[in-house]
């Protein structure tokens, strides 16, 4: 959190270091001194970029509509999210109805032991099968362990009997899950009872690398979702608005250069969209426990890149309507496949293999993907090649477009 | 005109097959208050906007300063300044920081308050445009198209909507303007505003200049004509009366 604050801090004070430079080097000027103290052409132009970002970054922390929509948005996203995801993530267990029809002492004892097991959470109301079946039939609960009248009595110097688990033919895997789970309860018992020697068993160990929780996943792919919102949907919405007010074509009448407003806008949208991430992992790491293992200048300088890169095609859209009612369709248009097809709400790893390959090149994947790769998984910018390589190509493209169809009015 | 800064020649717009400006040539001095009056569609906005480098120039040519207005749009955006119809400002941006702004698209750096206090708007400083009343953001708009010392100063319609205390405060700034040495080109509906603000006046009419003089010439060569109006002498007018009653200071 304080190193991503710090970062947005550090790019303010490089550009300023950068004007410092360039008026430094600026030769002696022939001319008789001006009252300002810029002389060289591409200090001044530089002068312009700085003097815009510096402004238009103070005037997003004015404008309540767009911290709501910068900040605030995702930050509902990510707790609706992530309440889902870490529900998912806290280990299996079987939502079950338990129906005992035996009075045996050792069918009540399996019946409190089993509500006591984590694995299982019983659906106390449902009294008998029927009841049991119907809510199987709306995948309410994953199966209904019943024990017949029968169990637990004593055969020979000790209880047997069988347990029968019911499961609906289409939540096939959960139905056989829970039949193996209930086996190796039983194996237990029956080692008690019977003492065999078993030649063979297995036993688990836990590896020490960390795998990626349900979590990590739906982090990324909000931090994905919120650059995209700033990104695309800002510009968007803005720039139709400036047109229409006459804003931009005020500007059309100074010799400010495409370019210089271009790069004034991606400046200021990485400062204050890094500030938005900044908040988002705050709330990531100290309610949803996010274990950031990457590097944090890593992390900014890659989101940075990123936000830049999706501004392009926000810049492009509103640069290029005339009003909104070109902006929308069109922003939506290319938006909402994007959302589903890049790993924003659901991992790509979950698509057939062919859509894997063709999503991979969409420009919000490699986003998704390489944030995901630096944060949780600690890897390094040179370790994320491809992906900077999708992104720079990316960028190229976009810009290239954006500058083509941009209009000051 | 030897001390001519803006020369245009021949110019000419066409949309289509409509023909928006039809070849107009005309000068305009260093240091004069130069109106372009017609009615509306006559091509008064075009003929700016070729000027000021937001539309291309089909046919002709403009110069100011000697600089070629088609060969080189952005010298020429940096010594013009322009006051568009309607101003608008980004929000939630302050007067001093617009200024910066503005400013900063010339690439010069400028104290605002200096430019603030001449229109006296110092005490605003702070506020965001859309917080000024109709005059001050016309004035505010107007010093924001100055602060780069431009040659030449463009202003469409800069009085519409404006109440009589704020016009006459604008037409004052506009007259001190010019004082300075820069050349004002303006276009205007109202021709009491011409009258008594424009050194010479072209007169617009599909596309064409149909009349250009001082405007005592234009009234001289009307009456010379044998033009009568009905005398109708009255002491004062309603105007008079609103300006004696909510007086004439810097107020709107």
């Amino acid at each position: 959190m304080k190193n991503t604050i710090w970062i947005a801090v550090i790019v303010l004070v490089i550009l300023r270091i950068v004007y410092k430079i360039t008026k430094r080097r600026a030769p002696a000027s022939a001319k008789s001194v001006s009252k300002t103290s810029i002389t060289s052409p591409w200090q001044r132009k530089f002068f312009t970029v700085y003097v815009f970002a510096k402004l238009n970054t103070r005037r997003f922390f004015r404008d309540r509509l767009a911290l709501f929509f910068g900040i605030l948005f995702p930050l509902i996203f990510l707790f609706v999210f992530g309440s889902i995801s870490k529900g998912g993530s806290n280990g299996v267990s079987f939502k079950v109805a338990l129906i005992n029809n035996s009075r045996s002492s050792f069918a009540k004892q399996f019946v409190t032991q089993t509500e006591h097991n984590k694995l299982f959470k019983i659906d106390e109301t449902l009294k008998t099968l029927d009841e049991a079946q119907n809510k199987m039939s709306k995948s309410q609960i994953d199966g209904a362990i019943v024990l017949p009248a029968d169990f637990g009595n004593i055969q020979a110097d000790h209880p047997t009997g069988q347990a029968k688990v019911y499961y609906s033919p289409s939540n096939d895997q959960a139905g056989r899950a829970l039949i193996s789970v209930l086996q190796q309860q039983f194996d237990a018992i029956n080692a008690k009872f019977v003492s065999v020697q078993q030649p063979f068993k297995v036993v688990g160990q836990p590896t020490k690398q960390k795998s990626l929780t349900g979590f990590d996943y739906t982090f990324s792919g909000l931090l994905g979702f919120s650059i995209m919102g700033a990104g695309i949907f800002g510009p968007m919405n803005v720039f139709p608005e400036l047109k229409k007010q006459g804003i931009l074509r005020r500007f059309h009448t100074t010799p400010i250069r495409v370019w210089q407003y271009f790069l004034s806008t991606m400046i200021s949208q990485a400062i204050t969209g890094l500030v938005a991430i900044a908040v988002m992992f705050f709330a990531a790491i100290e309610v949803f426990g996010l274990h950031v293992v990457g590097n944090y200048l890593e992390i900014a300088v890659f989101l940075a890149f990123s936000i830049m890169m999706i501004l392009g095609i926000g810049l492009a859209i509103g640069g290029w309507a005339r009003n909104e009612r070109q902006a929308a369709p069109l922003g939506n248009i290319i938006v909402f496949p994007m959302m589903f097809l890049s790993g924003i709400f659901f991992p790509r790893f979950l698509m057939p293999t062919w859509l894997q390959g063709i999503t991979n090149y969409i420009p919000m994947s490699p986003v998704i993907d390489g944030a995901r790769q630096i944060i949780t998984e600690g890897k390094h910018l040179t370790d994320i090649g491809p992906q900077l390589g999708i992104m720079a190509i990316w960028m190229v493209v976009i810009y290239f477009i954006a500058f083509r169809v941009f209009r000051w009015e | 005109m030897a001390n001519a800064i803006l020369t245009v020649k021949d110019l000419r717009k066409v949309y289509g097959d409509k023909v928006a400006v039809d070849g107009i040539s005309f000068e305009v001095k260093k240091g004069e208050i130069f109106g372009i009056l017609g009615p509306n569609g006559a091509g008064k906005t075009t003929t700016l906007e070729m000027i000021e480098t937001l539309r291309e120039i089909d046919g002709g040519s403009a110069t100011i300063a000697g600089i070629d207005v088609a060969e080189n749009p952005y010298e020429i955006r940096g010594i013009i300044g322009v006051q568009p119809q309607t101003p608008g400002f980004q929000d939630k941006t302050k007067l001093t920081e617009l200024l910066q702004m503005f400013a900063a698209a010339y690439g010069e750096k400028v104290d605002p308050m200096e430019f603030l206090n001449d229109v006296n708007l110092g005490d605003k400083a702070d506020s965001f445009v859309e917080n000024l009343s109709g005059g001050q953001k016309q004035r505010f708009s107007i010093v924001a198209a100055l602060v780069h010392k431009p040659k030449v100063f463009f202003l469409d319609e800069p009085t519409t909507g404006l109440d009589p205390a704020a016009r006459r405060n604008l037409w004052k700034m506009i007259e001190k303007i010019r004082d300075r040495g820069i050349s004002v080109i303006i276009t205007t509906h109202y021709m009491d505003e011409a009258e008594v603000l424009c050194d010479r006046i072209a007169i617009m009419d599909g596309g064409k200049i149909i009349a250009l003089d001082t405007p005592k010439k234009l009234i001289k060569d009307l009456l010379a004509k044998g033009f009568t109006k009905e005398q109708h002498v009255e002491q004062a007018n309603l105007e008079d009366v609103f300006l004696d009653m909510t007086g004439k200071g810097l107020h709107s």
